[in-house]
Formats: C-alpha cells, structure tokens, sequence
C-alpha cells in the first residue's frame, strides 16, 4: 500500500473519531430532555395534586420509583406554584426523615431532614418571586417559623421520606406522612390601613 | 502518448518529473462515495455505543469512589454533570438530595470481580459517619430481587456489631445467623448503601474515609 494512501486512511479515521465524538456529546446531553419525561409522567398519574400520597411499601417487583430505599416509607405531593404559594408542613415520629423539593424537571431545588429543621416539626413555604413580593407586604403572622423557598418553576414535587424501623411502626409511619400537608397558602387581601 | 514535435533537449523542459509526494491524485467518484459513507457509519456507530456505554455501566463516570463503593453525589442537582444528570434520567431514579444523604453503589467485589446473585459475600468494616444507613441488594439495573427472607435490605438500627464498632454482613442466598443481607435471583448484583445525614454529602472531606470491603467467601 502506498504511503499516500496510509495518510489517507489516516485522515479518514481521524474524521470518523471527531464526528463519533460529536455523537456521543450530543447524546449524552439530550438524554435528560428526552427520558426524563417518560419517568415523571407515570408519577404524576399518582393522584390528585396538593395533597401527599404515600408511596406502596418499596419490595421486589413493587417499585414505584426506581432505587427507592426499602427500609424508608415514602409520601409524594405535586404541587403548582399557579394558584399561590404552597404551604408544606410535616411532623413524623421516627429517627431519621427528611423532606426533598424537586422542580418539574426532577431536579433538587432544596431539602432538609428533621435534624436541619431543629424542631420535630418542619414547615416550609414554596412561592415563586412575585408572591414573595406580595407576601412581604403583609406578611402572615407566623413567617418566622417558616423556611421560605423562592423558586423560578411553576411546579414540581415534595418527597418525604420515612425511616421504618420496624414493621409494627409502619403503620404509624406511613399514617403519619398521608397526614403531612401540602396545601395552596390561603392570603387574605391587603389591609387597607 | 505522442508527440507532434519529435523529443529532444528543446522540448525535453515539457517532461519534468514531478516528486511522487506532489503528483496531484484523485481517488475515483465512487471510492470517494464510498470513503465518504464509511466515515459517516464508523461515527455514528462509534458514538452510540460509546454513549451507551457511558450511560449504562453504572461505575464508569463516578465523582466520588471509596474502594469499590461509587456515588454521584450532585445527581439530580443542576450542578450534576452531564453523565450523572443523564445516568439518572435514564433509569428515572429520584435522587437522594445532599440535605438527606447520599447512596454509594458497588458492582464489584473488593477484588475487582463483578458480584453475582449466586456467591456468598462479606460485607466487613465501617461506614463514614452518618446518622443513619441502610444497605440493599439489587440487581444490575438496580431493581430489587424477591428474597427468600422476604425483605431485601438492614439497617444500621438493627445491627450486631463487633466490639470495636465494625461490623460483619453475611450476603447470600441461605439464611445466616448474625447478619444476614437476603441475595435473590435475578441478574448480576449490586449492594447499595445509603448514608443519611451524613457530614460527606455536605462537603466534609473524603480523605482517609473507610467503605466496608466486600470479600467473596464462595459461589457454588
């Protein structure tokens, strides 16, 4: 074979190498959008919105979600920041729980567990730059005990998760998270002082 | 080819020679189509499977790795990069967030051979400080098996410990006394482990971390 040739099939293979390269980036970056969607649509086919779902206990063949943890119960609510900002509070009697706010995307907008919040009790407030703005004219009276989260998306989801400890907590358990709310907040109109 | 003028030293200038490396070359139309669709194939067919690969084997693009314990600790945060935001969209996971923990997953024993559902495995050592951790078998796409103890996971709550604060975690199929993590049938193996509250996942360094060791003690 002739060394002009050789340089040929150099050039060639070089070219093949920067366009499989090109492939592969665009690939990886349009998986997200694409997949993702697929994935959410099924959990938000879980029930209405603004109330909290618990989850059927994680077991072989019985997954909600993939890669749930087993030893955790879990209780989901969907929310929309349309009709105002979203008031969520819970109160779970077991050593470790925590509390996830992901955006519609699936993507991790804040969390805490019940060790953060220093009380046993978590409140948090969900709205987006204008209510904030509404909601600093008048303030509701009990602002302080609340952590407040400003978001950009019109909606996403809050996940709670639960330690079980044992089976005879898990009734108690998963009662106590169908009891954790997650309701629209309620303003009274501006006080005409 | 002929000449109308007969060659001697006066027309001899019309035949310089050329170097080989300067000859100007053309491949045919076809060779060049053909060269042209190779290319295009070879690429396309390249980066696929190389995606593929990247988005399907679990291990390759791990931020964080203690021993054979990997985790992608900014998955499903805005911040995760492209691999980890696409492995997790992939399989639909939702992400333990880093107010929560952070879940470390091995495909592998401590010897570098890939886990099998079939084998007895040692799970021996301590975790990184955290509140709380629970551990669970799966299979390779993270799925869980049914077990014949019919659960699939323990928990640092419930927990024989030796006196140092170590523990040992008998892995296999037939129940153990001590502690016994149920394996089930399915394909290939994983073990996760869940830290919660855990200083790591809020930025606490990784140097001189301990993960438990995963030894094989025997397959059948």
């Amino acid at each position: 074979m002739s060394r002009r040739n050789l340089v040929r099939i150099a050039l060639y293979s070089l070219a093949s190498l920067l366009l499989a390269g090109i492939i592969h980036i665009f690939v990886v970056l349009t998986v997200p959008g694409h997949v993702r969607a697929e994935a959410f649509a099924r959990l938000a086919r879980i029930g209405a919105d603004r109330t909290f779902h618990v989850l059927p206990a994680v077991a072989p063949g019985a997954e909600t979600l993939p890669m749930l943890d087993p030893e955790m119960g879990h209780a989901l609510c969907w929310f929309r920041l349309g009709d105002g900002p979203v008031r969520l509070s819970a109160a779970v009697n077991s050593p470790f729980w925590s509390m996830a706010l992901f955006n519609g995307a699936g993507e991790v907008v804040y969390s805490l567990n019940n060790r953060t919040s220093g009380s046993g009790e978590l409140a948090m407030l969900v709205l987006t730059t204008p209510q904030l703005s509404i909601l600093r004219e008048n303030p509701p009276d009990n602002l302080d005990e609340l952590i407040v989260i400003e978001t950009d998306q019109a909606e996403g989801f809050v996940l709670l998760r639960a330690f079980v400890q044992d089976r005879p907590s898990a009734g108690l358990i998963s009662k106590a998270l169908s009891g954790a709310r997650c309701e629209t907040l309620r303003t009274g109109a501006p006080k005409s002082s | 080819m002929k000449s109308a003028f007969p060659l001697g030293p006066e027309t001899n200038w019309q035949k310089t020679e050329t170097p080989e490396i300067l000859r100007p070359s053309r491949m045919s139309r076809l060779a060049r189509a053909l060269a042209l669709i190779g290319t295009i194939a070879t690429a396309v067919v390249l980066g696929l499977w190389s995606a593929h690969l990247a988005l399907t084997s679990e291990e390759l693009f791990q931020p964080i790795r203690i021993g054979v314990w990997g985790a992608h600790p900014l998955a499903g945060t805005p911040q995760a990069d492209p691999y980890s935001a696409a492995i997790y969209a992939r399989t639909g996971r939702v992400p333990l967030a880093n107010g929560e923990g952070v879940a470390f997953v091995a495909t592998t024993d401590s010897s570098g051979e890939p886990l099998s559902p079939a084998c007895t495995y040692r799970i021996s050592g301590q975790t990184p400080t955290a509140r709380l951790w629970t551990l669970n078998s799966a299979d390779r796409d993270g799925h869980l098996m049914p077990t014949a103890g019919g659960r699939v996971s323990l928990s640092s709550a419930g927990l024989l410990r030796l006196a140092d604060g170590s523990f040992d975690i008998t892995a296999t199929r037939r129940p153990q006394p001590g502690n016994w993590l149920p394996l089930g049938e399915g394909n290939g193996l994983t073990f996760v482990l869940r830290l919660y509250d855990a200083p790591i996942t809020t930025g606490a360094s990784l140097v001189g971390l301990t993960m438990p060791a995963i030894t094989r003690v025997g397959c059948p």
